[in-house]
């Protein structure tokens, strides 16, 4: 774009800009009036004489946005964003921009807009309720909270969409019981609050009133036939109480499906132990994810990540550096591939007083971005090397204590452990290591060959888009192995590997094996075991979906391999090392 | 000129190609001169010196099974040429082929009886099949052909300590000073070997030549040596300088021969056996090294967190440095210790160093392992680590001397011919009363030693 290349320095003042408003507004008119190329002309050769010219820029904007142009509607939106002006002008440049990214889900990217809009406007509602949105869609749970019940707090009526928002801001958090009391508040405001109704749906069902939850989705599905989301949430009942016949009824290959829905009846198939449909539906999905989506495997920031972490992380560079002293509780951190079991393994701790489920709140990873405001404002993980330099030794308690502050609130009276289950852990072992020395940390492990297929029929995004196929998941499987190899290779760790397949078998046995391994009471609470509702909240999402482990689950990929001898003949070569490695037989030829 | 232009392609006389690829595999310029054989083979596949110096290269690239086959057809292509099994021999030797080694041999000393090298390779192959009177002659007969040959006097030393004939092997011994890797062992100086007679205060100067093990095992003798010549200067690596500063009845302790000072005579810490007139009933005793006890209280605790309660505590070392000469025979993986790992009564403590200890990343075993190696900054550490384990499994390194040293119970796995210092057909060591004997019953098989070090923990 002709007036992106120029320079902001010498774009015109507010007086220049006055004369060509009228310009500018004629452009507006033309896009009403829908003469889309006449309006275009108009507000490029206004930008052309003053590329601040803030009509001729949301003009642009929307035609660039309509177009499908993305990179370019993004730069417009962000000058927009960006230009100077009135409180009034910043809010509502922002806001747009803001909303614009809000609806292409690109939360993380829409915070610093809606923070803006939140600056120029502090008192109003909407502004609050947008920093809810973003806050909680990107994980930041807490800081939601706090803006939906400000939003709630200053809107001069109650907003159903606000409460409706903060119960399923709660819901995240794992604090059902109050998010149900608030669900009924917002659908009584707003009956028509069809997410709302999906959203109260699933705190049911996760609180275990799962016939209540279907009611619930069943009423909603009357009232909204066509909505694929509350469909979906349906489905998702039936998988996760074993009625895969149900699931199939319902999704009718007749009609055009979308991945969800195709993922879902490859799941059903599965359970059904059907191979080959199995696999012809998750292929179906994955092929319109790419077709139509572009979704292609797209390893390379991650790869750069992990050759900077290798070679900063070995034992000689951090046998030196300071570590944390001892925090307010343990964190216990689990790792494991997607599908490997972490979650089930949560669940069973948090069935132990003294354990907590952390699951993937404030992860460590978190941390990253204040280190180098700690230290020197040097990149990450270089930046590290200065804690040994002063006052700078405090910074490992510091990132400790930021880590803490949010999980805090899960350590209840008796509490000794907290479980981190957030993924991106085994990235991070390294400044783990920093942080707590000696944590424990249990890797649940699982036979490659079933992870990959786990995963391929997953409705789940995965770094790096490894979900695009099996060969994506072998390969974003070896990253993952390759790094925490070296690490355990580099560091002193409080390691310990447990397998799936026998956590399923024996989950008394492995969690005692675990408990005597962390130093913790081995005795196991009355009725301990695989789908223990007795859990104190807050809960982490994962444990709505509890569901008893299927019988087939390990192991599984043998009747894959049996019924589609190719089907693993691409990731053969890249897994068949770590089958050995890990323990595993050779699959069969 | 010794290469012309044809048709675009170098071309270059077969000597000149020879001699080119004999100096870049001695300049170790392995992938250049693995090129260059490929490509001389590929025009003269029948040539029996092209596949002589191909398989040497194939061998030295860590091809053993093709440099074999290079090197049979080359032999079979040119079966009188004396050098062709002489070398052989070695690589069957390396592979652990000893009988068709030995023949190499014998072959190669029939063809050429007065090669002195010859005899000393078939004297190296009886020492790894345990026919040390064999080594001895064989070794003898070396030397009677080249009396310098210095590397044959150290392997009949050898033989005739393992086989317990102390007193006679210590003589040969000397001889390890004239071997090629011992230069800059011993300073440049006019001032004489000590002699075992009584010198004034401060006027010995103890050297630790060899590995850290070895200084180690020797380190014993300096309270002795210091009776006759108070207050030695002990002359060590940084690494040694904790341990060795803690011998009693000694002066300074240097790591520059600059630092020693005025010194009337010198010793190797290695040659104070032969002085002291050891015999196997004869050894000082063990004992003579302990953990500082700081460091014992701090390992104390940090292994009480890292390490389960209620396991036996098993600290393991599974590779040596890999530039040592026998360490191909000594080193096994991580993964070789599996019978270990399948118990679950024991917690595995590494205190492995160097590259190796990568293979703790890959363990994935049902006893928990805790890999201490990246926390262990020197000797002192593992040191006091070793004093809150119930026993190290350990090969043949440094790590077992100071284990013997400080009397933690210790199990050594060796192999079928060991390093003289373990003397054979025994379970026990006269060096360390703590330590047992695990000997591979079969040159290179380490599965059934790994299962009794096991079933024995």
């Amino acid at each position: 774009m002709r007036c992106c290349q120029s320079d902001s320095a010498e774009w015109p003042g507010e007086a220049a800009l006055a004369l060509l408003t009228p310009k500018a507004e004629e452009a507006t008119k033309l896009f009403n009036e829908k003469k889309y190329e006449e309006a275009e002309a108009l507000a490029l050769a206004v930008l052309d004489a003053a590329p601040n010219q803030r009509i001729a820029l949301r003009v642009l904007f929307e035609i660039r946005n309509a177009q499908k142009r993305g990179k370019a509607a993004d730069a417009l939106g962000a000058r927009l964003a960006g230009l100077p002006g009135n409180a009034g002008q910043r809010a509502q440049a922002n806001g747009h921009y803001a909303q614009y990214l809000i609806g292409q889900a690109r939360y993380e990217a829409a915070i610093p807009f809606a923070a803006e809009v939140l600056k120029a406007t502090p008192r109003a509602a909407q502004a609050h309720h947008v920093m809810g949105v973003v806050f909680t869609e990107t994980g930041a749970l807490e800081a939601g909270e706090r803006h939906y019940r400000k939003a709630a707090a200053l809107s001069p009526v109650e907003d159903g969409m606000v409460l409706g928002n903060l119960a399923w801001n709660l819901k995240q958090q794992g604090r059902l019981t109050e998010s149900l009391a608030l669900y009924e508040q917002a659908l009584a405001l707003r009956p028509d609050n069809m997410r709302g109704t999906g959203g109260k749906a699933q705190v049911l069902f996760a609180l275990g009133a799962r016939g209540e939850a279907e009611a619930v989705l069943d009423g909603a599905l009357a009232r909204w036939p066509e909505d694929k989301m509350l469909r979906l949430l349906r489905v998702m009942a039936d998988l996760a109480q074993d009625r895969p016949q149900a699931v199939l009824d319902r999704l009718n290959p007749a009609e055009p499906m979308v991945p969800p829905e195709l993922l879902a009846r490859g799941r059903a198939y599965m359970q059904l132990g059907q191979p080959q449909e199995a696999i012809n539906a998750i292929a179906a999905a994955r092929n319109i994810q790419r077709e139509r989506g572009g979704l292609s495997f797209q390893p390379e920031a991650l790869q750069a990540q992990i050759a900077r972490d290798k070679a900063y992380f070995t034992g000689d560079r951090l046998r030196p550096l300071p570590k944390a002293g001892p925090g307010a509780f343990m964190p216990v951190f689990l790792l494991g591939f997607p599908r490997a079991g972490s979650s089930l393994l949560e669940q069973l701790l948090a069935q132990l007083p003294q354990f907590a489920a952390g699951d993937e709140l404030a992860p460590i990873s978190r941390l990253i971005d204040a280190i180098p405001g700690m230290l020197g404002n040097q990149p990450y993980p270089e930046a590290l090397d200065n804690v040994l330099v002063g006052d700078a030794a405090q910074v490992p308690d510091r990132l400790r204590a930021l880590y803490e502050a949010p999980r805090g609130a899960l350590a209840r009276p008796g509490v000794r452990f907290i479980t981190d289950r957030a993924p991106g852990n085994v990235w991070h072992l390294g400044l783990i290591k920093l942080l707590y020395p000696e944590a424990p940390i249990i890797h649940v492990l699982r036979h490659p060959y079933d992870l990959v297929l786990a995963n391929a029929a997953q409705d789940r995004r995965l770094e790096t888009n490894a979900h695009a196929g099996l060969p994506a998941l072998a390969r974003y499987f070896d990253m993952q192995a390759q790094m925490l190899k070296h690490y355990r290779g580099e560091l002193t760790l409080r390691y310990l590997p447990v397998r799936y397949e026998e956590l399923v078998r024996d989950p008394d046995g492995e969690v005692r094996k675990i408990l005597d391994f962390i130093g913790a009471e081995s005795d196991l609470p009355g009725g301990f075991g695989l789908n223990n509702g007795a859990v104190p909240e807050p809960w982490p999402a994962h444990f709505a979906l509890r569901r008893p482990v299927h019988p087939n689950a390990a192991g599984r990929y043998q009747a894959y391999q049996q019924a589609l001898p190719k089907l693993f003949s691409e990731v053969a070569a890249i897994l068949d090392p770590w089958v050995r490695e890990l323990g595993y037989e050779e699959p069969t030829p | 000129m010794s290469a012309a232009q044809e048709n675009g392609k170098v071309v270059m006389k077969l000597a000149d190609a020879l001699d080119k690829l004999a100096k870049l595999e001695q300049a170790n310029k392995l992938p250049e001169a693995d090129d260059l054989a490929r490509r001389m083979l590929a025009a003269m596949p029948e040539h029996p010196h092209i596949l002589q110096l191909a398989g040497i290269v194939a061998y030295r690239s860590g091809r053993v099974q093709e440099a074999i086959e290079r090197m049979e057809k080359s032999q079979a292509l040119a079966p009188d040429v004396a050098l062709y099994p002489r070398n052989i021999c070695e690589i069957y030797r390396g592979a652990g082929r000893l009988d068709d080694a030995l023949a190499a041999a014998k072959r190669a000393i029939e063809l050429s009886p007065e090669d002195s090298r010859s005899h000393f390779n078939c004297a190296l192959i009886h020492y790894e099949r345990l026919e040390l009177d064999e080594a001895v002659a064989v070794s003898d007969k070396a030397i009677a052909l080249d009396p310098e040959f210095a590397e044959a006097h150290f392997e009949k030393a050898e033989a005739l300590l393992l086989g317990g004939k102390l007193k006679e092997g210590w003589d040969s011994y000397e001889w390890r000073f004239k071997l090629k890797q011992a230069e800059g062992m011993l300073p440049k100086t006019e001032k004489p070997q000590w002699d075992g007679q009584p010198l004034a205060p401060g006027k010995l100067l103890i050297i630790g030549d060899q590995g850290f093990g070895d200084c180690i095992q020797f380190g014993r003798y300096i309270p002795w040596a210091a009776m006759l010549a108070p207050q030695p200067i002990i002359a060590c690596s940084g690494e040694l300088l904790p341990l060795l500063s803690q011998l009693p009845h000694i002066g300074k302790v240097v790591t520059r021969w600059d630092d020693a000072g005025d010194y009337d005579a010198y010793i190797p810490l290695s040659g104070l056996p032969r002085l002291a007139g050891t015999t196997t009933e004869t050894i000082p005793p063990s004992g003579y090294l302990a953990a500082k006890p700081a460091l014992v209280e701090e390992w104390r605790a940090r292994l009480d967190r890292l390490a389960p309660k209620g396991k036996k505590r098993i600290a393991l070392v599974w590779a040596g440095r890999p530039t040592h000469k026998n360490d191909k025979k000594r080193s096994l993986k991580l993964s070789q210790f599996a019978p270990l790992f399948a118990r679950d009564d024991v917690v595995i403590l590494t205190v492995q160093k160097g590259d190796q200890i990568a293979q703790a990343g890959g363990y994935f075993g049902r006893a928990p392992l805790v890999n201490l190696g990246p926390e262990i900054e020197d000797f002192l550490d593992t040191m006091a680590i070793l004093q809150h384990v119930d026993r190290l499994v350990t090969i043949d390194t440094s790590v077992a001397h100071i284990a013997g040293a400080s009397n933690v119970p210790t199990s050594i796995v060796l192999p079928y011919a060991p390093d003289w210092r373990w003397l054979l057909h025994r379970e026990d060591t006269p060096w360390y009363p703590n330590m047992r004997l695990y000997r591979q019953r079969v040159p290179f098989q380490w599965d059934d030693v790994i299962a009794r070090v096991a079933a024995d923990l």
